[in-house]
C-alpha cells in the first residue's frame, strides 16, 4: 500500500531552555534555544561537537525531555502538554531513528517493524502488516522472520528505519543514524530516510557527524555548549 | 495495547532464568502446600483406619503403644490383659460384641492375628470379597494387600520383633517357623485401606495352641471363638469391645481403667498424637512460610537487576511512544506471570510429592493417603500467587518511574 503524502505542519521553538540539577543541587543549563523554525517537510540537520546538546535538543522535540519555553508544532502546543498527551502525539506524528538501532533482539524482523502497533492494537490491522512487509521489501529485508540478532549492522538499522516509517509519519527523528555503520551501509540508510522522508512529505530532523549525510538536507544548525551557533543552508541539498 | 511482543522478548533474553525462577519458586512452594496436604491425609487416613476399635482393653502400660499395636498393627511387645475378661465382657449388658486379639507370628512378612470371626466381620460390618472367613483353627483370612492366594497353605513363623520384607519368607524368618502349624487360606477381605489389609487373620484359638497355651477351651474340639473357659483361657495383648451406646463406652472405659487393666478409645489417642502433629506442622508450615517469603524476595530481587538491565529497552520502547501503562504491564505481567507459573507448577509437585510420600508412608504403615487438596492448601496457593503478583509491581513501578531520555543515553 503507497503511503500517503500528509502535511507537516511547522516546528516552533522559542526561548526553550533545559536545566538539570549538579551533584551539589546548582541547576545548569544543557540547552538554550533562543529560537528555530523547521519547516514543513524540511530536512534539518544538528550537527556540533560531542555534549553540544544535539541529542537534547532532539529528546525535547520528541517531547520525551521537558523544558521551559514554547514548542510548538502548528497549532498543538507540545510544551503545554502532559506527558500522556505528548506520548499520544509522539505516536501519532513521530518516527525515531537512533544510533545503535534500538531493536528488541529477540523478535523477528517483522515483530520489530510492527512493534509500535502494539502500543494501541491488540492485534495488528491487515493493512499495517501489509505495509510493514511491504516496507521490508524495501529495505531489501527479504526474511521477515529472521531474528533481528542474526543481521548484520547494516540490516539492523535498516529495519530501524522500516519501523520508523510504518506509520507514515510527520515528523522522523534520526540521532547518528549512521555513525555505527560503514560507509555503504550508511548511504543505504541516508538513501532510505530522505526518500521516505520525501515520499510521505515528513520533516526530517537528524542529528549527525556525517558530513554525506549534511550535504543532503536543506538546512544544517551547529549547535555547541547547548546552543545554536550558526545555521547554514546547503543550496544543493535535495529538496522536495 | 498487546504487551506479548515485548513479554515474550524479555523472557527469551532471560535465557536460562526464565525456566530457574518458576523451578525456585516450584519447589519452594510445593513443599508449604504437601506439608499441609500430607498432614490432613494422615489424620484422615488414621482416624478412618481407628473406626472399628470404639474401645479398647489391654494390660496397664503406654496408651499410644497400646494403639499403635491394635489399631496399626505395629509390632512390639506390650503386656496380657487376663483372658478371663472376655467372658465377663461377653456377659456384660453394656457391650454388643468384644473380640480378643494376638499377634506375634508373621507369614511371609505379613502380620499373624489371632481374633474371633465377629471382628474378622468387624462386628457384622464386611463381608469376605472373595472366599469365606475361618471356620477351623487351620484355616486363615487374609487382608486385601496380601499377596498370597486362595487355598494356598503357609506356615508361621515366630517374629513379634521382626521385620522381614512384606511377601516373601527370608531365613530368619524361615528359621523361626512353627513347623507344626499351617493355615489354609479361605478368604480374603475387601480393602479397608489401613494396616489390617496385610494381615493374615486366623482363629485366635490357634494362636494360643502355636505358643502351648491351649486353646482357651474347656475342651479341646469346642467351637471356634466364645465363650471362654475363664479357667484355662490364658491373657490376650487387647480386647476390641464395641460398646452398645456411647454412654456405656464411657462407663466401659472408666471401670476397666483400674484393677489391673486399661480401657481407652484410639481416637483420645489420637487426638494427642493429632495435637503434636499440629505442632510439629504448625512449625513446618510457618518455617514454610518464611521459605516462600524469602524465595519470593529474591525472585523479585533477581528480576528487578534483570529489568534494570533493560532500562533502555523500555526507554527506547516510550521513546516510540509507548505510555508509561505499557511497560509497566509488560513488566508487571513478566514478572509476575513467571511466579504464577511457579505457583502453578508448585501446585503440581506438591500432589506429585505427596503421592510419592503417600506411597512410602503406606508402604511402611499400611495406611492409604488419599491426598486432596482442601481449603486451606488452595487459599495458600492462591496468597502465594497474590504475593507473588503484588511484588512483581515492584520491577514493573521501577521501570514505570524512570525518566526516559537519560535512559535513552545509557549503554543497558
Amino acid at each position: 500500500m503507497p503511503p500517503s503524502a500528509a502535511v507537516s505542519p511547522s516546528l516552533d521553538i522559542e526561548n526553550l531552555m533545559v536545566t538539570v540539577a549538579e551533584g551539589s543541587g546548582r541547576r545548569i543549563t544543557i540547552l538554550d534555544v533562543p529560537a528555530l523554525s523547521v519547516a514543513p517537510g524540511e530536512r534539518l540537520g544538528i550537527a556540533g561537537p560531542s555534549g553540544a546538546g544535539k541529542t537534547t535538543l532532539l529528546h525535547v522535540l520528541a517531547g520525551l525531555l521537558p523544558g521551559s519555553g514554547r514548542l510548538a508544532w502548528g497549532a498543538v502546543e507540545l510544551s503545554a502538554l502532559p506527558e500522556v498527551a505528548r506520548d499520544r502525539w509522539r505516536r501519532d506524528n513521530v518516527g525515531f531513528v537512533f544510533q545503535d538501532f534500538a531493536l528488541v533482539p529477540e523478535l523477528s524482523v517483522l515483530a520489530n517493524i510492527l512493534l509500535p502497533i502494539s502500543f494501541d492494537h491488540w492485534r495488528v490491522p491487515a493493512h499495517l502488516r501489509a505495509r510493514a512487509i511491504e516496507l521490508a521489501t524495501e529495505m531489501a529485508l527479504p526474511e521477515t522472520s529472521r531474528r533481528a540478532l542474526l543481521l548484520s549492522r547494516g540490516e539492523q538499522q535498516r529495519v530501524a528505519v522500516a519501523r520508523a516509517l510504518l506509520c507514515c509519519p510527520r515528523l522522523i527523528l534520526a540521532d547518528e543514524p549512521t555513525a555505527s555503520l560503514d560507509a555503504d551501509s550508511g548511504a543505504a540508510v541516508i538513501d532510505l530516510l530522505i526518500g521516505g522522508a520525501r515520499k510521505t512529505g515528513a520533516t526530517l530532523i537528524a542529528v549527525s557527524h556525517d558530513a554525506r549525510f549534511l550535504a543532503r538536507l536543506d538546512r544544517v544548525v551547529h549547535m555547541e555548549q547547548g546552543g545554536l551557533i550558526t545555521a547554514s543552508t546547503n543550496d544543493d541539498g535535495e529538496r522536495p | 495495547m498487546n504487551p506479548w511482543p515485548i513479554i515474550l522478548a524479555d523472557l527469551r533474553s532471560l535465557r536460562w532464568i526464565a525456566w530457574a525462577v518458576p523451578l525456585v519458586v516450584a519447589i519452594a512452594v510445593a513443599i508449604g502446600i504437601a506439608v499441609s496436604a500430607q498432614d490432613q491425609a494422615l489424620r484422615t487416613a488414621s482416624a478412618r483406619a481407628a473406626d472399628d476399635f470404639d474401645l479398647v482393653i489391654g494390660a496397664p502400660g503406654s496408651q499410644t503403644q497400646l494403639v499403635l499395636t491394635t489399631v496399626y498393627l505395629q509390632p512390639d511387645a506390650i503386656g496380657l490383659a487376663d483372658g478371663a475378661l472376655l467372658n465377663r465382657l461377653a456377659n456384660d449388658k453394656r457391650v454388643a460384641a468384644a473380640a480378643p486379639i494376638a499377634f506375634g507370628d508373621v507369614v511371609h512378612g505379613y502380620p499373624v492375628v489371632g481374633t474371633t470371626t465377629s471382628f474378622v466381620s468387624r462386628w457384622g460390618r464386611l463381608q469376605p470379597a472373595e472366599g469365606r472367613t475361618f471356620a477351623a483353627e487351620n484355616e486363615a483370612v487374609i487382608g486385601a494387600s496380601v499377596a498370597l492366594q486362595l487355598g494356598a497353605t503357609v506356615t508361621p513363623s515366630h517374629g513379634m520383633a521382626h521385620h522381614g520384607s512384606l511377601g516373601a519368607e527370608d531365613t530368619e524368618e524361615y528359621a523361626h517357623r512353627h513347623e507344626e502349624a499351617q493355615y489354609r487360606i479361605v478368604g480374603r477381605l475387601p480393602r479397608q485401606n489401613s494396616p489390617w489389609d496385610w494381615a493374615i487373620l486366623v482363629p485366635i484359638e490357634s494362636v494360643w495352641e502355636i505358643h502351648g497355651l491351649g486353646n482357651g477351651h474347656a475342651v479341646d474340639e469346642a467351637p471356634l471363638g466364645p465363650p471362654f473357659d475363664a479357667k484355662t483361657v490364658p491373657g490376650v495383648p487387647a480386647i476390641l469391645v464395641k460398646p452398645k451406646s456411647v454412654a456405656d463406652a464411657y462407663v466401659l472405659r472408666g471401670e476397666y481403667r483400674k484393677n489391673g487393666t486399661m480401657a481407652l478409645f484410639p481416637a483420645e489417642v489420637l487426638v494427642a498424637i493429632y495435637q503434636t502433629l499440629g505442632d510439629v506442622k504448625l512449625a513446618m508450615v510457618v518455617v514454610s512460610g518464611f521459605n516462600n517469603a524469602l524465595v519470593l524476595v529474591a525472585t523479585v530481587a533477581l528480576l528487578l537487576t534483570m529489568v534494570g538491565l533493560r532500562q533502555r529497552r523500555y526507554a527506547v520502547l516510550r521513546a516510540l511512544g509507548a505510555p508509561r501503562r505499557y511497560v509497566l504491564l509488560a513488566v508487571w505481567l513478566g514478572t509476575a506471570g513467571l511466579l504464577t507459573a511457579g505457583c502453578v507448577l508448585g501446585l503440581g509437585l506438591s500432589l506429585l510429592a505427596s503421592w510419592v510420600a503417600g506411597s512410602v508412608i503406606e508402604a511402611r504403615t499400611g495406611l492409604h493417603l488419599a491426598v486432596t487438596l482442601g481449603w486451606s492448601e488452595l487459599a495458600f496457593f492462591a496468597l502465594i500467587i497474590l504475593c507473588g503478583s503484588g511484588m512483581a509491581l515492584i520491577p514493573a513501578l521501577f521501570v514505570y518511574r524512570r525518566p526516559v531520555s537519560p535512559n535513552l543515553r545509557s549503554s543497558a
